[in-house]
């Protein structure tokens, strides 16, 4: 229940590539091959633990359809990871990377940590993008990488969790200045409870309701 | 320091005086301020931080027919903490009328104007963020609740700075019960005494009120606080289940909620600037448009029909669907009906009970589930009925805020955004309207269940469903006004191909 930190998390990418899966595999643990078209923007929680921290992910998985575009926009605000998501089968899908980015770049705070995801790993027969593609294009724009499967689970869990150990150390260099709302990231109120009984563990960080 | 003191003295001595006016025997004033007292002390001041959201600064919800009521309410401390017994009784009377007996009626029009009365008191008279509530309650409290701690029951329902207008309520010796109205509105009008007197040193709080705050910050900064509460007392897993805002939050409510006022903000952008964009004719056109789009949002159906006997269950499924069908967006409020028919389901048992009693000898799978139903205590009760609150509320947001994107993304429209507009409005009176019955039928539940509980115990769990469907009526409310401005470019896009902003 009670966490260190929230992370508010987007998934990105074309419709049918199994952004909707990846987030039923991280939540619920299950696959579900027929999927209903996402309308706007559906929600998944879940908490991890990163270094002895219990960390609350609050995904928001949009939907991939064209015509929803100009509104899953309105959602990228305040995220501070994505998951930019392709199908491996569908090359057109990778082809469409470079306007996810740029959108993903523009509506949202730079220091969003973007993790890109080749999903549906496990049909290896019907690929159509190289892993080394994706690795190459993940390097070229400073992205984390990965290939998962919804289906099989491989990489689910690393996925979403190296994403948030991205944001971690990010928030540890002092990149993220987590006070500002803005950025998706919020000190959990145990961490304020904590400091109370635990005094000074973690220095310095005294949100809460208090001040302002 | 003394100011704290200050609030318990004030809080317990108005009481009395509302006890004076009720002409009760003097003895009864004692116990009431003991009552009163002691159950400050037990009561969570985490949840007392949940106010009731202003609504957004748009300015022409100011204008609506309510001001005269709410400049005499606004116009200063002293008007509102000593007049108001006289003169804002009866409209804040009236509020619980609206949310609980007769939502549909009132609903857009005395809905909007209490919260212009809220926020014009709130700003006026500088009532304390939710924060400094809390905080300054759980500081009031602080000394006894540590002494009290061990016996406090674990079930002191969420509502703290409540609490001790419920027990004003109870000692008053009315039949909270059968007129939970009267508790409602009680509870209104005093909350604004009680606040306002709570609040010595209101001019330095003035400045921390003046901030907009958004619904869903307003239901975060709640969740938050009962976190933070649960975290602190490592309470049991039955307390959890009666915070409403933890539940909601559950059910995704906030994020719907959040997800819907980015939607709402970003399409207020788009109006203004495309208004400003446009002159002359063009302009005085589409404003007179926009007028009317804006009426279907305040005008909610203004036909007192008296509640009509209980109607069947299949008929808020039906009534729902239709309203919504009007709408044609390619989805179906089913999750929202699934949830309402599980909760009816729950109080048809529930209440059954008693009567399949009388018959005896039933099939024996019957009489189990009777059992098991005899188990429902009355904090059972509570639970589902807070618990079914948030969920019913959180569909009904999630509801709202698909209709919004499905609004948005839909190009070619078969209905005008007024019809779409009056759809909603209906569907807000529809969804208003079961929240009131649902926690009228919970209450049912509560006194059937709890004939041999005391009063001060019982009471209290009475209010809390009350004042929680009060509240989520008011969430849903403030969401529908989110949904404004989508139509309004939706309108704007559907007239002609404008250049988007």
């Amino acid at each position: 229940m009670a966490y260190a930190y929230l992370f508010k998390y987007i998934i990105i990418g074309d419709t049918g590539v199994g952004k909707s899966c990846l987030l039923l595999q991280f939540t619920d643990k299950r696959f579900q091959p027929v999927h209903d078209l996402t309308i706007g923007v559906e929600f998944g929680a879940r908490m991890i633990t990163i270094d002895g921290k219990q960390i609350k992910l609050q995904i928001w998985d949009t939907a991939g359809q064209e015509s929803f575009r100009s509104i899953t926009r309105s959602y990228y605000r305040g995220a501070a990871g994505a998951l930019l998501v392709y199908d491996i089968t569908r090359r057109d899908t990778f082809n469409h990377l470079t306007t996810w980015l740029e959108d993903a770049r523009q509506h949202s705070n730079s220091n969003m940590v973007i993790m890109l995801i080749g999903n549906k790993s496990d049909l290896e027969s019907r690929r159509e993008v190289k892993k080394e593609e994706g690795e190459a294009f993940a390097r070229e724009h400073g992205l984390i990488f990965m290939e998962t499967s919804a289906k099989t689970a491989s990489n689910v869990e690393e996925a979403f969790i190296n994403t948030a150990k991205e944001i971690y150390e990010k928030i540890q260099e002092g990149v993220f200045d987590i006070n500002n709302e803005a950025n998706g990231i919020k000190i959990g109120p145990q961490h304020a409870a904590t400091n109370a009984t635990h005094a000074g563990s973690q220095g310095g960080q005294q949100a809460g309701g208090g001040c302002c | 320091m003394s100011d704290k003191d200050d609030i318990e003295t004030e809080v317990i001595t108005e009481a009395t005086s509302i006890l004076e006016n009720e002409n009760c025997e003097p003895t009864k004033n004692f116990e009431s301020v003991d009552q009163s007292a002691k159950s400050e002390s037990k009561s969570e001041p985490v949840a007392s931080t949940r106010k009731r959201p202003e609504s957004k600064p748009s300015s022409d919800l100011e204008t609506s027919d309510v001001l005269p009521v709410q400049t005499s309410q606004a116009a200063g401390k002293e008007t509102v903490s000593k007049d108001v017994p006289q003169t804002g009784w009866g409209y804040w009377g009236s509020w619980g009328k609206s949310l609980l007996s007769s939502a549909s009626a009132t609903v857009a029009t005395v809905g909007q104007g209490i919260s212009n009365v809220i926020e014009k008191a709130e700003t006026s008279l500088g009532i304390p963020s939710p924060s400094e509530i809390s905080s300054e309650v759980q500081y009031a409290t602080g000394e006894t609740n540590a002494k009290e701690n061990e016996n406090s029951s674990p079930m002191s329902g969420p509502f703290g700075v409540f609490s001790t207008i419920s027990t004003a309520v109870q000692s008053t010796g009315k039949s909270v019960i059968s007129g939970g109205l009267d508790a409602l509105e009680f509870i209104g009008k005093k909350t604004m005494d009680v606040i306002a007197e709570g609040d010595p040193g209101f001019k330095r709080t003035k400045g921390l009120m003046n901030r907009t705050s958004t619904l869903s910050q307003v239901l975060r900064e709640a969740k938050e606080k009962e976190e933070l509460w649960t975290t602190n007392e490592v309470t049991m897993e039955t307390d959890k289940k009666t915070h409403y805002g933890l539940l909601f939050d559950e059910f995704q409510g906030l994020s719907h909620l959040e997800a819907l006022e980015m939607l709402s903000r970003e399409s207020e952008i788009k109006v203004k600037s495309i208004l400003n964009s446009l002159s002359g004719e063009e302009l005085e056109t589409l404003k007179c448009e926009l007028e009317q789009l804006k009426e279907a949002f305040s005008l909610a159906e203004f036909c007192e029909e008296e509640e009509e006997e209980k109607k069947g269950d299949e008929d808020f499924t039906k009534e729902i669907t239709e309203v919504f069908s009007q709408l044609h967006v390619s989805s179906k409020p089913e999750k929202l009906t699934r949830a309402r028919n599980t909760a009816c389901e729950w109080i048809r048992t529930s209440l059954a009970k008693p009567l399949e009693e009388k018959e005896e000898g039933k099939k024996q799978l019957e009489a189990e589930e009777i059992e098991q139903i005899n188990n429902n205590s009355i904090e059972d009760i509570h639970a589902f009925a807070i618990r079914s609150l948030a969920e019913l509320t959180a569909c009904s947001i999630e509801l709202f805020h698909k209709t919004a994107a499905l609004v948005l993304h839909g190009r070619k429209q078969e209905v005008t955004a007024i019809e779409r507009s009056r759809a909603l409005s209906q569907m807000t009176v529809v969804l208003c309207k079961e929240l009131s019955s649902l926690s009228k039928e919970f209450t049912t539940c509560l006194t059937t269940a709890g004939v041999k509980e005391k009063a001060d115990v019982l009471n209290p769990l009475i209010t809390a469903v009350f004042l929680e469907a009060s509240n989520s009526a008011s969430y849903i409310q403030d969401a529908f006004q989110l949904l404004l401005p989508v139509l309004e470019i939706s309108l704007i896009e559907n007239k002609s191909e404008l250049p988007e902003a």
